[in-house]
């Protein structure tokens, strides 16, 4: 008798604990702390998340035993709900929070151990990696069709079209041709795509006998600008036309060598000048005082801030992407006009997405937006 | 071999960083900070190459009496006692070289600099003129701008010129740098693929162009 | 009247002009007022809601050529996390002169504090090389990056660098910048570790800085002078040490609230000489129809 007595009063006693209300969350307390190698790093922290939390600084506390002792390793605002703590990697550790609520401090039970790692993927720039892809794709994809002869129309670029008649002036006119590739290293892709272009430029001079100068402000830039011109005089039949002068190096200051190089402009008034490259503040004391020589000046960059400079001052800018295009339209070989080609698809599809994500956020959608938030 | 060599290498170094980009992991980031500390190591290389370039270019100009050869003297000197008073002071400044530095270069550079402000005037008075109605809209657009930087701009029209300048350099302007941003970056996308790929070879002197 | 002949006018009358212009209230101050724009007032709002727990990095990111215009921000920005005793890390990432710009300011403005200590509230960790080596390196550990202080005294006793282990201790990193550095700052610091970053730039640079203003990578821009003027009046009107300092006249004359004089009367000279060339490029239009 005694036992199902014993177990209907049990069974009552945990139906009414069931039904009795759940004990308070104290407005601010900190809950279901969680601690995780931080995903997607080189194994250089570990990332605590929690729910509710004070408005005011909770002490982040570590140790490397559960049993503690727990020092202080940071603070952050309770309400963040997260916060990444470096360490080294592979060691094990334990953390809990310590706060303050009113005149009353808590402090959360420990959570551990865990240990920073070091992934193999950073998850959250999937996006670039897939638009890495996409444009990997898209070049090769292109290169195979102009390799396999389909026409690719590429609209005509005034600039480009400019530099042969430019060399031609001054072969004319017998006067020097200036090429300034830019003030920044090898390792910027505008000054390679500028030494492209300079090699077509030295072919030209090579051929048509015209004295070019490339003044150089980056030492790196000035040996690959050297490389370039004495490989296309070679290139065009006239190794001995080629000076070791005509590739100089003026100097790593900015305005020095702005104002070595309008020295060189106004003294021996060049017929040409082109400044094709990445550019700072210096653009517009080179292009006006090429101007002012009466020089037909060929200017290309990418660096927004200096095309308004160009436009006003030069007869012909590359602008942006053009600057890039040059080399594969010189050449007018069809594998470099693939790559144009993609690049072009690339930007319709970038202005589709654009045009898709300010629609779906008109409607209230963030999902574009997410899905191309960078990080 | 002396084309295939330097493809090869610029395959190889190309993309790595582009896998560096997504993989974290300490062996492969470890490589990449190599290669960003090797660059620094190849520029420092590169400059005594400069310099001897300038002292050769310099000499020479000197040694033929060449057109303008008393610049050279000039540049050649102020090489030389830089040079001496930098090396002198080993890892710290030496006095006279901060002396020359504060009361020499730095108040050159600032005049250099200074000189933007007249070619802005004589460029601007050049190109803001209203041939048609694109052009207008420019030099409009522009006038704003510059009366909104100014106080005498939000004086005359009661502090209606600042928020329009503001509203133009953060709209229209942004607009049309992001265009240009995005615009550039495709191509340097484009054109370092080609270069990682071997396809754009004409930087190296060897295109077939 | 020859409209033709006006209208090339010799670009030299235009330096005159202009030189005129700058020259003049140089020698003549004239005190045009001031208006605060929004992004300049964010990064004051900013600094005025940080104390002496929090930590910020002043880059200084530029050379000798664009002192005239970004020292005086340099000077009012340390001022103002200074007076709110922010702690300060200044640094130079720039090659050409950044350190001594960062020399010259600190030394300018902390002596005009008596309760700032060094080490203690700012420290000067120098040049570092490789811009974005140096500013990824950052996210692991500052110290790492700078053992030493300008001075060579190493920066692991110095009781500010607990306060400034890597990014998620600093509040805000203020690049004031020529070139391209302060764009590495938003690009990679901001973006790739959500730090928020302000910067301060000569005013020809400043039209790049907008997109990303825009796009919320930045949160405040300071553009050459006129930014620069802006938030020295936010710190005249808000507190009455600042009043009492750019009253002084050495450091009026080199403030930008100052140059702004110079600025107003040198863009009022373009204008009037736009307007002027428009004027002679319709007469001629006109006189050559006539013909």
């Amino acid at each position: 008798m005694k036992t199902p007595l014993l177990f209907i009063l049990a069974a009552a006693a945990v139906v009414l604990a069931s039904q009795a209300p759940a004990p308070a969350v104290l407005a601010g307390e900190i809950q279901g702390l969680r601690a995780f190698d931080s995903p997607g790093d080189g194994g250089e922290s570990v990332t605590l998340e929690w729910e509710g939390g004070p408005s005011t600084l909770v002490s982040i506390m570590r140790s490397e035993s559960s049993g503690g002792p727990f020092e202080e390793v940071g603070t952050t605002i309770g309400t963040d709900g997260a916060y990444e703590d470096y360490v080294e990697e592979g060691r094990p550790y334990y953390y809990r929070l310590s706060y303050r609520i009113g005149d009353q401090d808590y402090v959360t039970a420990p959570v551990g151990p865990v240990a920073a790692r070091s992934n193999w993927f950073r998850s959250y720039r999937l996006n670039a990696l897939v638009l890495a892809v996409l444009m990997f794709s898209l070049v090769i994809y292109y290169i195979n069709a102009a390799k396999r002869g389909k026409d690719l129309y590429i609209r005509r670029i005034s600039g480009i079209s400019a530099i042969d008649e430019a060399v031609g002036r001054a072969t004319e006119m017998g006067k020097k041709i200036i090429y300034i590739p830019g003030i920044m290293s090898i390792s910027d892709i505008q000054t390679i795509a500028s030494l492209s272009i300079l090699s077509h430029v030295a072919k030209q001079t090579a051929v048509y006998g015209a004295d070019i100068e490339v003044p150089n402000k980056d030492p790196l830039t000035f040996t690959a600008a050297r490389e370039t011109v004495k490989q296309a005089y070679m290139e065009a039949g006239r190794p001995d036309q080629f000076r070791e002068d005509m590739v100089t190096y003026i100097t790593y200051d900015q305005f020095a060598y702005a104002a070595a190089v309008s020295g060189k402009m106004v003294r021996e008034r060049p017929a040409t000048n082109f400044l094709i490259g990445y550019f700072f503040a210096e653009s517009l004391i080179l292009a006006e005082t090429g101007q002012s020589t009466g020089a037909i000046q060929i200017a290309g960059t990418a660096a927004p801030t200096q095309l308004p400079f160009f436009v006003t001052t030069c007869d012909y800018t590359l602008m942006g992407e053009e600057l890039y295009a040059a080399s594969a339209y010189l050449s007018k070989e069809p594998i470099l006009l693939g790559s144009i080609k993609a690049q072009d698809i690339a930007k319709a599809l970038i202005i589709v997405t654009i045009l898709v994500g300010i629609v779906a956020y008109f409607f209230g959608s963030t999902v574009i937006r997410n899905l191309l938030a960078s990080r | 071999m002396r084309r295939t060599i330097p493809l090869v290498i610029t395959f190889l170094i190309g993309l790595y960083p582009i896998f560096a980009f997504f993989v974290p992991h300490g062996s492969i980031s470890g490589a990449n900070d190599w290669l960003d500390s090797a660059l620094v190591i190849v520029a420092a290389f590169a400059l005594p190459l400069g310099t001897v370039n300038v002292v050769m270019t310099n000499t020479t100009k000197l040694k033929r009496k060449s057109r303008g050869w008393q610049y050279s003297i000039v540049l050649l000197a102020g090489l030389t006692v830089m040079a001496f008073y930098g090396l002198v002071g080993g890892t710290g400044v030496h006095p006279s070289f901060q002396w020359m530095f504060v009361n020499m270069v730095s108040p050159l550079q600032a005049t250099m600099f200074a000189l933007l402000s007249f070619y802005v005037a004589s460029a601007a008075y050049r190109a803001f003129r209203a041939r048609n109605v694109e052009a207008t809209i420019l030099l409009i657009a522009a006038i704003i701008v510059m009366m909104g930087r100014i106080p005498f701009g939000d004086m005359m029209t009661r502090g209606m010129m600042t928020p329009l300048s503001e509203w133009i350099m953060s709209i229209p302007n942004a607009a049309a740098q992001r265009g240009i941003i995005i615009g550039a970056a495709l191509g340097a996308a484009s054109m370092s693929i080609r270069i990682i790929l071997g396809i754009e070879t004409t930087y190296l002197g060897t295109g077939k162009d | 009247m020859n409209a033709r002949k006006l209208l090339y006018v010799d670009r030299r009358v235009i330096y005159l002009l202009v030189a005129i212009g700058a020259l003049v209230p140089i020698i003549r101050p004239i005190g045009l007022p001031t208006v605060p724009t929004k992004p300049v007032q964010q990064l004051f709002n900013k600094i005025e809601s940080l104390g002496p727990d929090d930590t910020v990095i002043i880059s200084f990111d530029y050379g000798p050529s664009s002192e005239p215009e970004l020292n005086p921000m340099a000077q009012s920005i340390l001022r103002h996390c200074f007076q709110r005793r922010v702690k300060v890390l200044v640094m130079a990432l720039f090659p050409l002169g950044g350190v001594n710009m960062a020399i010259d300011q600190l030394q300018a403005v902390a002596d005009e504090f008596d309760d700032i200590n060094y080490g203690v509230d700012f420290v000067n960790l120098g040049y570092k090389d490789g811009a974005q080596a140096a500013m990824k390196r950052m996210d692991i550990s500052i110290e790492s990056l700078f053992p030493a202080d300008v001075n060579g005294d190493p920066t692991k006793d110095m009781p500010i660098m607990a306060h400034a282990r890597n990014y998620d201790d600093i509040a805000v990193v203020i690049s004031l910048a020529t070139g391209i550095i302060g764009e590495y700052w938003v690009n990679l610091v901001n973006a790739q570790f959500g730090v928020p970053v302000a910067v301060g730039c000569t005013a020809v640079s400043a039209p790049k800085y907008y997109a990303y203003l825009r796009a919320g990578q930045m949160m405040s821009l300071l553009g050459g002078l006129k930014g620069g003027s802006e938030y020295e009046k936010l710190l005249v009107d808000k507190y009455e040490f600042a009043r009492e300092l750019y009253e002084q006249p050495e450091i009026k004359i080199t403030s930008a609230m100052a140059g702004m004089d110079v600025q107003s009367i040198v863009h009022v000279i373009i204008i009037v000489f736009i307007i002027f060339g428009n004027t002679m490029y319709f007469i001629m239009k006109r006189q050559e129809k006539a013909r």
